[in-house]
């Protein structure tokens, strides 16, 4: 009885009538238009705001920074940080400019996976930490913090520069590794000089020069230092050497303006998180800049 | 007593702490390094969801920490406290803490891109406990003589009929009597939850009042559980106090008194609207601390029963799930999850493919000690971690332990051999130390190749220009000093032209060898050397005697590096090799570094590294591979790593 009565309407479905057809068809088209809308409205954006990360050796006051940075009032009190973490911030009051601000641990056994991985990867995005893996924020701008109240020490020094080497050098990689004609996008360096509120704190043009000098030093030792394990073995020598050399060739002395030749831009700019100073605000406007 | 308790994020921010006496923050900042940087504590990593307990205490100068930690959301509990002293319940406090803490800001600590963390309020949460534990362990002569009190004051069975007379009548009914407040103080704990306070300030005046009117502090607990009830209850014994006129009511009466003087005893009966209302403020000075704090008890307590129900039904959930549909059901889910990824890892998930990576890693030369530690530290990593799209277990394993690898074989110093020799051989003109030669010495077992390691670092030396001594420390073994005798003067010859100098100081055989070292550190002094480079017998790491000579050499010739020498080739004895060298050079002092020699001949398994570092926590400096001098190389973790993890 039942099935009598839509015999007629299956059968002018299956005829292959026009406006059957054009019913069909339209369906085609439509489907997949509402399926994409209906995905993409459950599936949560992946429009991250930029990112600026915040590198430095133990220490240096790092997550400090960020703590003031988002609790101007009352920042937090700090230990040694394991896992990297990010905060987002805006440039003014008005909401409209946000970034996310990625702390990151100075322990150099944290360093390969949380810093130098995104550091050298071409693209220039980051995976933030907290989010998932597939959401990838575009990398604005490197703040590498340097206690400058012991950087005479003969201990810092050297951990200070050779971190800064790694970092720059992966910075160098970068620009190399591009493919096609597309350049990765400039990547500016901010050495924020912190504790300038102690009393044995170097000025920043001091720090400078000490950075300099000591990357060079590095820079030098490097080349006459023996190669790498797996260097030499496998793959043609020259190239791997290549690699190693900060700044550019054939150059004595390294200078950061060196580095403006693949695209990095290195300020040196002192400031203190704590104590009486100049504070961070020289840092804020610099971030803002670059965001 | 505790001196500071601090939570705080495995970013580094303090999320909340309470300091009792100042602790030096580098306590903690140690404690965070070795146990979940470096990993140095014998039971690898840090445990999910383990409780105080289990951690084993963290020790460093002086302090004892107890700690525990929450991977989910990534934070750290740490008690610290003197190690002169023994805290019964430490564990039992970090263990509560943590359960409340957890429970009451998950929400907040789960919100990505920020790291405030609002928790003023945690304050009270954590006073309550405080207390309570506290009395529970120390306070009990104090707690048994407020009870008897209570139970002097009050007639027992009299109170037990009174019960059914509230739930009955209408609590404002006049019978109501005063005894109407005691039988809701049954029992001691109720009252000591009363007594903490959200300072000591507080809690010392509750007390008080306790000793003092046992009436009105109990009265209060009473109207707290019976909340809706508790302002009619209230009136009622109002009533009564002036009624009957008992012992304790000229206590109540008193405390009225205060706010209302003659008002009341005039007009009690006639207007209870008047009373009541110094009722209200009576409780809004006086009882409403007792009044919050019995409702943190009472919050508190339920929080930490939620937490061991949900410990005990994941203890239980662990078992295999009932339920042949529901089983098979996500038997298949989870094939199709493994395929396309997004699938939350389990133990079971990964107790297979942890097995083949294990295996994986014994194949390539890797102690077992080590591979079972890489392998729990994963899986603890990876536990309750979600696959990302189109990720296998197998590709997630495998990216975990390339990290932990990596973070295991990565020294925690710069190891610049060059700059260290420079600064001490022409020290900076602040540093106010004399320019010194550079002392290196390399000991190992026999046959491992100390010798040719020795003058491979010389020739690398003299590469780079520096006046090297060679110092014959063998003088046991036949024919050692004629070897480096060889070796000297091939080296001569091939970097004669370049500049580079090299000699051989030597005593013959038979003499001390740490007096050997010491005379050619002096030596060198005197004319000017750059580095002196000693060379020491071979000796088996398990030989008592052998070894104990060691540390008398390293006190004499005060090396500022000693390298030990270890064959990629060896296998589990690594560990107990790397071990025993490590132990050897008394108080203070330890290797600096590893030279592992004869990684050409192993291919790709160059287990050895990790057993060794896994052992001792000291870096490779070196690899060797090959015949010549010039086949020394910088240990690369990027190399390492990618051989260990290549499948065969």
């Amino acid at each position: 009885m039942s099935l009598n009565n839509f015999a007629p309407f299956i059968e002018a479905a299956m005829n292959p009538s026009p406006t059957v057809l054009s019913i069909g068809l339209i369906f085609l088209v439509v489907f997949p238009i509402v399926l994409h809308f209906l995905y993409s409205f459950i599936t949560p954006s992946n429009n991250l705001p930029p990112s600026v990360l915040l590198i430095g050796p133990q220490t240096s006051g790092k997550t400090t920074l960020v703590t003031l940075f988002s609790n101007p009032s009352t920042p937090s009190k700090t230990h040694t940080s394991s896992t990297p973490s990010s905060t987002e911030l805006s440039i003014s009051d008005n909401d409209d400019k946000k970034f996310l601000l990625i702390d990151t641990p100075g322990h150099p056994k944290l360093r390969a996976r949380s810093v130098l991985a995104p550091l050298s990867s071409p693209d220039s995005k980051i995976t933030i930490p907290g989010h998932d893996h597939n959401e990838k924020s575009p990398l604005k701008a490197v703040i590498f913090l340097v206690d400058s109240a012991a950087l005479a020490d003969s201990d810092t020094l050297p951990q200070t520069a050779e971190y800064l080497y790694d970092v720059l050098l992966a910075l160098q990689n970068r620009f190399h590794s591009r493919k096609g004609a597309r350049a990765p996008s400039s990547m500016p360096v901010l050495i924020a000089a912190n504790k300038m509120d102690l009393f044995t704190a170097l000025p920043p043009t001091l720090v400078k020069s000490i950075l300099e000098a000591e990357l060079g030093r590095i820079r030098t030792a490097r080349s006459k230092g023996l190669l790498d394990s797996g260097v030499g073995q496998d793959d043609d020598l020259t190239e791997e050497r290549d690699d190693s050399w900060l700044g550019g060739d054939g150059s004595e002395k390294f200078k950061f303006e060196q580095m403006m030749e693949f695209d990095v831009e290195v300020e040196v700019i002192g400031g203190n998180v704590i104590g009486d100073g100049p504070g961070v605000d020289k840092w804020w406007k610099w971030v803002g800049e670059r965001v | 007593m505790l001196d500071t308790f601090e939570i705080l994020t495995t970013s580094g921010v303090v999320l909340w702490s309470r300091t009792y006496a100042p602790v030096s923050p580098s306590v903690v900042n140690n404690f965070i390094t070795d146990i979940f940087i470096e990993e140095k504590s014998s039971v690898a990593g840090a445990k999910n969801g383990a409780s105080a307990s289990e951690n084993p205490p963290y020790k460093y100068d002086q302090h004892t920490l107890r700690w525990a930690f929450e991977k989910e959301l990534g934070i750290i509990f740490v008690a610290v406290y003197r190690s002169l002293l023994h805290i019964s319940w430490i564990d039992k406090l970090v263990d509560n803490i943590k359960a409340i803490f957890v429970s009451l800001y998950r929400r907040e600590l789960t919100k990505p891109d920020t790291t405030i963390v609002q928790c003023l309020s945690f304050d009270e949460y954590f006073d309550q406990q405080m207390k309570e534990l506290e009395q529970q362990s120390g306070g009990k002569s104090q707690t048994r003589a407020v009870n008897d009190d209570v139970l002097s004051d009050d007639l027992g069975e009299k109170g037990r009929t009174k019960i059914s007379q509230i739930e009955t009548s209408p609590a404002s009914s006049p019978i109501a009597s005063p005894n109407v407040s005691r039988p809701s103080t049954p029992s001691a704990s109720q009252l000591l939850v009363a007594k903490g306070g959200p300072t000591g300030k507080l809690s010392r005046r509750a007390r008080k009042a306790q000793n003092a009117h046992a009436v009105p502090a109990s009265s209060g607990d009473e109207a707290s559980t019976k909340k809706t009830k508790a302002k009619p209850v209230k009136r009622g014994r109002k009533w009564d106090a002036d009624g009957l006129a008992t012992e304790d009511d000229d206590v109540q009466l008193d405390y009225s008194v205060i706010n209302l003087p003659s008002d009341s005893e005039v007009e009690a009966g006639a207007r209870p609207g008047a009373v009541e209302e110094v009722d209200a403020s009576t409780w809004g000075s006086k009882t409403k601390g007792k009044f919050v704090l019995k409702d943190l008890g009472d919050e508190v307590q339920s929080i930490l029963a939620d937490a061991n129900a949900k410990r005990n039904a994941a203890s239980k959930s662990a078992e295999p799930a009932s339920g042949l549909v529901g089983s098979s059901l996500s038997a298949i889910g989870g094939l199709f999850r493994n395929v396309v990824g997004g699938k939350v890892l389990t133990k079971q998930d990964l107790d297979k493919a942890m097995k083949g990576m294990e295996e994986h890693l014994l194949k390539k030369n890797v102690a077992r000690e080590a591979a079972v530690r890489l392998c729990e530290g994963v899986e603890k990593e990876l536990v309750g971690v979600k696959t990302g799209s189109f990720e296998s277990i197998n590709a997630r394993i495998q990216k975990a332990m390339e990290a932990s690898l990596t973070k295991m074989l990565t020294p925690t110093s710069s190891l610049d051999l060059l700059r260290e020799i420079d600064s001490i051989t022409s020290p900076s003109a602040t540093s106010l130390r004399k320019p010194r030669p550079y002392v290196m010495s390399i000991v190992g077992v026999n046959g491992v190749g100390k010798s040719t390691n020795l003058s491979k670092i010389c020739f690398f030396l003299l590469q780079n220009k520096y006046k090297v001594l060679i110092a014959a420390g063998d003088t046991f073994r036949s024919g050692a000093v004629e070897q480096l005798a060889v070796h000297v003067r091939n080296l001569k010859e091939l970097t004669a032209r370049e500049g580079g100098q090299v000699e051989l100081y030597q005593k013959g055989y038979g003499k001390d060898a740490a007096a050997v070292a010491k005379d050619a550190v002096t030596y060198a002094t005197q004319e000017g050397f750059d580095v002196v480079l000693i060379d020491t017998a071979g000796r088996r790491h398990n030989d008592q005697r052998l070894m104990s000579s060691l540390e008398k050499f390293a006190k004499f010739a005060q090396p500022d590096k000693i390298l030990m020498v270890g064959e990629a080739l060896v296998g589990t004895d690594s560990v107990a090799q790397a071990r025993n060298f490590n132990a050897s050079f008394g108080a203070g002092r330890t290797l600096d570094g590893f030279i592992i020699s004869k990684c050409d001949t192993v291919g790709d398994m160059v287990g050895t590294l990790v057993s060794i570092v896994h052992a001792t926590n000291v870096p490779v400096l070196f690899v060797g591979v090959g015949q010549h001098y010039s086949d020394l190389r910088n240990f690369s973790v990027k190399w390492a790593v990618e051989k260990l993890l290549a499948s065969a």
